[in-house]
């Protein structure tokens, strides 16, 4: 017990906080950014564009069927090199991040769409609307009801996917979990319990989020 | 349809285009610049430093700072060769991100526990040694073993499996029996519990358990020699030796000998064999 107790001492909460702050940071800005680039990338697939689509389907398809850490190891070591741009971790994560997300949210929110019925957009078309008028007020509010679950599950395994980037030493919540047990591993299984109960929290809180979301657009 | 299939044939190769336009943009990576000359025009300097070695380079969990002996040897050499209000910028790193960090210009300089092999040698340019790192033997104090040479038959070393300290051993001292546990601080645990005589590796880790508990001292000095040396790019003669000649200008104006015993001066036995 005496172990837990010291494990637990305000320094080492500070220094987990501090950590945990890192990967809100990190999820958060990588969630806005690929939201947008993963919404546009979904759209564009869709709409069935000569060559865009195409090629937008593609690149999608290959970073999607690519290992994230891969990803992340790419844009903090390889980047350098290529394009003659250093990045510090924190960056370099976020970027990676962004580019895996992106690639996953465009098929949920493609697929998304493609759920919603074929007899809405010709229902629409045929009362007068114009193709982004039907987008617009009958396909995507149909859509993104279907979308919310799945999108929010991706964020949710994107806030625990940070945790990847111990490997390229970012100081986020599950490194500074290893600097705290590296100097006193009886501190291992405290830290373990702490690491479990900070990640729920945090994941916990979107999955609510995405409860609420739903109750206000079945209201709606 | 058909063109369809043709697309899907000229985009990868697009892509690979691409890249490769790209990739011969990037011959003249920021790891090939003059790392001299454009740290003193950033007033920046970036160093690749262990945050997980006792003594050497350790995350301090109170302030957030890492400290070590190879901090202050770091801050030490980027005032002297950058001046003193020059950026300090310590990056992380481990045994297995320290070189592609290098050679990718991630960071200028390694100063990371980093023993100078022919191997690395052909990757990168090493510094003077600025540490005499070897293996030693750790004991309990008062044993009658006072070096490698007493390890003789009826006794038990206690090493960490995978490493070669426990071959380096078994040659220097033939006779002793080896016992192989899976990491430090389970070797350590063993050697508290009596379950062998010594224990054996790195003089800096052992360095670093004898600061955790004085009742264990170091004895009979190195065995191995396996110096300590900070790594930089290969082309990158002019920061070298900025590097080596303020290294050697510390050691004569008493300022590394400050540093050294800043960190290792309370140890018992860090003085012998030295």
């Amino acid at each position: 017990m005496n172990t837990f107790a010291q494990a637990y001492q305000w320094v080492n909460l500070r220094y987990l906080l501090e950590g945990l702050w890192i990967t809100v940071e990190v999820s958060v800005i990588s969630i806005i950014f690929s939201f947008l680039i993963g919404a546009v990338f979904g759209l564009l697939r869709y709409m069935k564009i000569k060559y865009l689509s195409l090629i937008v389907g593609f690149i999608v398809d290959i970073i999607r069927n690519l290992p994230l850490l891969l990803i992340i190891f790419f844009t903090y070591f390889g980047l350098p090199n290529i394009l003659g741009v250093r990045f510090n971790t924190l960056w370099a994560t976020i970027i990676a991040m962004t580019v895996f997300e992106s690639a996953m949210l465009a098929e949920i929110i493609r697929s998304g769409i493609l759920a919603v019925d074929r007899g809405q957009m010709e229902a629409a078309r045929s009362n007068g609307l114009t193709y982004w008028q039907a987008m617009y007020h009958v396909i995507l509010p149909q859509a993104i009801k279907k979308m919310i679950p799945p999108i929010v599950s991706q964020f949710i395994s994107l806030v625990k996917d940070t945790s990847l980037a111990t490997i390229i030493v970012l100081p986020e919540l599950m490194y500074h979990a290893q600097v705290i047990y590296g100097q006193n591993t009886n501190f291992m299984i405290p830290m373990f319990l702490a690491l479990a109960v900070l990640y729920f929290i945090v994941c916990y809180a979107l999955s609510l989020l995405s409860r609420f979301l739903d109750r206000k657009l079945s209201e709606a | 349809m058909r063109l369809k299939k043709k697309n899907w044939l000229l985009i990868p190769m697009l892509l690979v285009l691409g890249l490769t336009v790209l990739a011969g943009c990037g011959q003249k990576s920021v790891a090939s610049e003059d790392v001299l000359a454009r740290d003193k025009a950033n007033k920046t300097v970036v160093w690749g430093v262990k945050s997980d070695t006792r003594l050497f380079g350790l995350m301090d969990i109170k302030t957030n700072q890492i400290q070590g002996f190879d901090i202050d040897i770091a801050k030490e050499l980027s005032h002297r060769i950058y001046g003193k209000d020059v950026k300090i910028d310590l990056v992380p790193v481990t045994s297995n991100t320290r070189l592609p960090l290098l050679k990718n210009g991630n960071v200028d300089a390694l100063i990371a526990t980093m023993t100078i092999t022919p191997e690395r040698q052909k990757q990168v340019d090493f510094s003077d040694v600025y540490f005499d790192a070897g293996q030693a033997i750790l004991v309990k104090k008062g044993s009658p073993i006072k070096s490698v040479k007493d390890l003789k038959a009826g006794t038990k070393v206690i090493g960490v499996q995978g490493s070669n300290s426990v071959d380096n051993v078994k040659k220097a001292a033939p006779d002793t029996r080896v016992l192989q546990l899976a990491d430090y601080a389970q070797a350590f645990t063993a050697l508290k519990s009596g379950q062998g005589d010594a224990l054996t590796t790195d003089n800096g880790i052992l360095y670093g358990m004898s600061s955790d508990d004085p009742n264990y001292v170091v004895v009979g000095g190195t065995f191995t020699n396996e110096p300590y040396g900070i790594a930089v790019n290969k082309g990158q003669k002019p920061f070298l030796k900025a590097i080596n000649k303020n290294l050697k200008a510390m050691r004569q104006d008493g300022t590394y000998h400050k540093i050294e015993q800043k960190w290792f001066g309370k140890i018992q036995g860090f003085h012998q064999g030295r």
